[in-house]
């Protein structure tokens, strides 16, 4: 992990000197050969469907036909007219602001639970870890039947300590906490990255913090966390980021329901572009969709990244 | 973390410490160590109770009040529950699928990495930034474009569409990854092996793959999770469920379907068998797994 960190002052080494010129051109050949691969499939896989997409958001297509350009329209019917996009919007918003708040608290204070002198602190990092290694279907279809209102474990068990039970995913207020609460059961990953963070703070600051007399609390608002903060904004991205495209939990918990409430923005344009058997996909109709969640993605991004200064850290003597 | 001792410092500080902090960090321990339990027990639980569903009659699932352990252990349910699902196929397909795709992301992100990080040539840093900015472009963008160019080239319903992205470059991340290492990696050793005639296709097979080891077993085992659990793509590209892999095989399962219910017992026996190999592989390299992701972690702080 160290070698890692070195990477840039390599390269700075490098550029240097230039003792490479000297083979400059099969350099070049060698170059283009090995990341041919990498360059097609950047291509056709990344640039040729970014373009395509932007094109079909602008048309009407069923995919069987050839698209009909139609402007602005696609955006238009979704604003004004869909019934379904209002909700969709709300419903992944609702989810984003439960989830990524959620997922980082806890994330962080797992990591920190687990950066602890403890015998056996291995043994719980491990298990917490766990559930992000299983298969995402085979822990969204465990956590469906643990949230059965009937016979599920998370019932059986309120109701044997005399607790009220709940509805979950059946009912409509509780339904995106549910899907959130399996979420969460994942959330190891979350403090893995804090643990690696947390591992990198020289622990230094901690020992000249405690010679100061510095409370707990005052040592990580003073020194934890501005010193992981880097890593605390690069989470907030990549959880936000990927919350807003959520699609595994909601499909497979509740398909959307009750009603719209978990009936976020990938399960729409999953449901007009890929529809069940029988009814006309709306493909031109999905890309607007899927460009919605794009710009609201660049837009979660570039705001982030905008106000970071605020509150990271940066050591700047590193640059 | 000031509380932190180890074993060994407990007597020293015991001395100096007067008695009511000593009482404190017992009580510290001991609250460190319920939530430790509590921790190990919201991750294990739900496993343990898949098992004993796995092992409950098919009808005693529907038990209410529902009882936690089983009355009567039905093993049969792990040979049943598999042949019901069909299982053997779609643990075959899953895992043609996941091995193809590992190694072909693993092996050109490797030579991508190898080019942007020790070789020169123009555009270098066009494409260092175009492969990173592409990490942050959601899949979700391509979805629909791509469908359409594998349905137009008959790529659909087939399991092309999963595996020859991968070793079209297929994952930024790799690349990105692939590049770290290799920046760490003296130039002296290239030169030397220059000098003893090497090319850069040699250089690369048997200098550089021995020492990034590390590297790209973190990537494979990151592409076979990645592969293995993979759902929106399969289910939007295979149509017969005779191709699908384990992830759209066990949620079509489970899917309400005509009204039926699904046959609990049976599933979660299969859903045992279905998490065994991602499961085998973290114990067996739990190292590659924490240093993969810590890697990205400590590279992104820089």
């Amino acid at each position: 992990m160290n070698s890692v960190s070195l990477g840039g002052s390599t390269t700075k080494r490098r550029s240097r000197r230039g003792g490479m010129s000297r083979n400059a051109g099969s350099d070049v050949k060698a170059a283009y050969l090995f990341i041919a691969p990498a360059v097609i499939g950047f291509l056709v896989f990344v640039g040729y469907p970014l373009i395509r997409s932007f094109y079909l958001a602008l048309t009407k297509y069923n995919g069987l036909t050839d698209p009909v350009f139609v402007g602005l329209g696609n955006f238009r019917r979704l604003f004004t007219t869909d019934p379904a996009f209002w909700p969709a919007l709300r419903a992944t918003g609702y989810l984003v602001l439960l989830y990524v708040p959620l997922s980082l608290i806890l994330g962080l204070a797992l990591a920190m639970f687990c950066n602890q002198r403890f015998a056996g602190v291995r043994i719980v990092r491990t298990l917490a870890y766990l559930p992000v290694v299983l298969p995402a279907v085979a822990t969204i279809t465990l956590w469906k039947f643990m949230l059965d209102p009937q016979v599920g474990l998370l019932n059986t068990i309120l109701d044997r300590l005399g607790l009220p039970t709940s509805l979950w995913l059946q009912g409509p207020s509780t339904a995106m906490p549910s899907v959130v609460l399996v979420m969460l059961w994942g959330v190891g990953g979350t403090m893995i990255i804090f643990l690696a963070a947390l591992q990198s703070v020289p622990t230094e600051l901690y020992e000249a913090a405690r010679v100061d007399g510095a409370g707990p609390w005052s040592v990580f608002f003073r020194i934890t966390l501005p010193m992981i903060s880097p890593i605390v904004l690069l989470q907030v991205i990549l959880q936000t980021t990927a919350a807003l495209q959520t699609f595994n939990q909601p499909k497979i918990l509740t398909g959307g329901g009750p009603g719209f409430s978990t009936n976020v923005l990938m399960l729409s344009i999953y449901n007009n572009g890929f529809p069940t058997l029988g009814r006309i996909p709306q493909l031109g109709y999905a890309s607007a969709q899927v460009w919605v969640l794009f710009i609201i993605i660049i837009a979660v991004i570039a705001l982030t990244a905008k106000f970071s200064s605020l509150w990271t850290y940066s050591d700047s003597t590193s640059d | 973390m000031t509380a932190l001792q180890t074993e060994a410092a407990l007597p020293d500080t015991a001395q100096i410490v007067p008695p009511p902090k000593k009482k404190s960090r017992l009580v510290g321990t001991t609250s460190w160590y319920v939530v430790a339990l509590f921790i190990c027990a919201v991750m294990v639980v739900p496993l343990l109770w898949m098992i004993t569903i796995g092992l409950k009659s098919r009808t005693a699932v529907f038990d209410i009040p529902p009882k936690l352990l089983p009355h009567e252990f039905h093993w049969s349910n792990f040979i049943k529950g598999p042949e019901t699902i069909h299982f053997p196929r779609l643990f075959l397909n899953s895992m043609i699928i996941t091995t193809l795709s590992v190694l072909g992301g693993v092996m050109t992100a490797m030579m991508a990495g190898y080019a942007l990080a020790r070789l020169r040539f123009p555009g270098r840093k066009l494409w260092f930034y175009l492969f990173v900015g592409s990490m942050l472009l959601p899949g979700v963008v391509g979805l629909i474009p791509l469908f359409q160019m594998y349905k137009s080239i008959g790529w659909y319903d087939t399991w092309l569409p999963l595996i020859v992205p991968a070793f079209l470059g297929g994952n930024p991340l790799f690349i990105f990854l692939a590049r770290q290492y290799f920046l760490a990696i003296p130039y002296s050793i290239d030169e030397a092996a220059k000098i003893d005639g090497a090319g850069h296709l040699r250089i690369f097979v048997s200098v550089m793959l021995p020492l990034t080891r590390p590297a790209w077993l973190t990537m494979a085992i990151l592409a076979f999770q990645a592969s293995w659990n993979d759902f929106l793509n399969p289910l939007v590209y295979l149509y017969s469920s005779g191709k699908w892999p384990l992830s759209v095989g066990m949620a079509s399962f489970i899917s309400p379907f005509a009204g039926k219910t699904p046959d609990w017992s049976y599933y979660m026996a299969t859903n045992l068998l279905y998490m065994l190999p991602p499961l085998i592989i973290f114990f067996a390299a739990q190292r590659y797994f924490i240093q993969g992701l810590g890697a990205l972690g400590s590279t992104n702080q820089k």
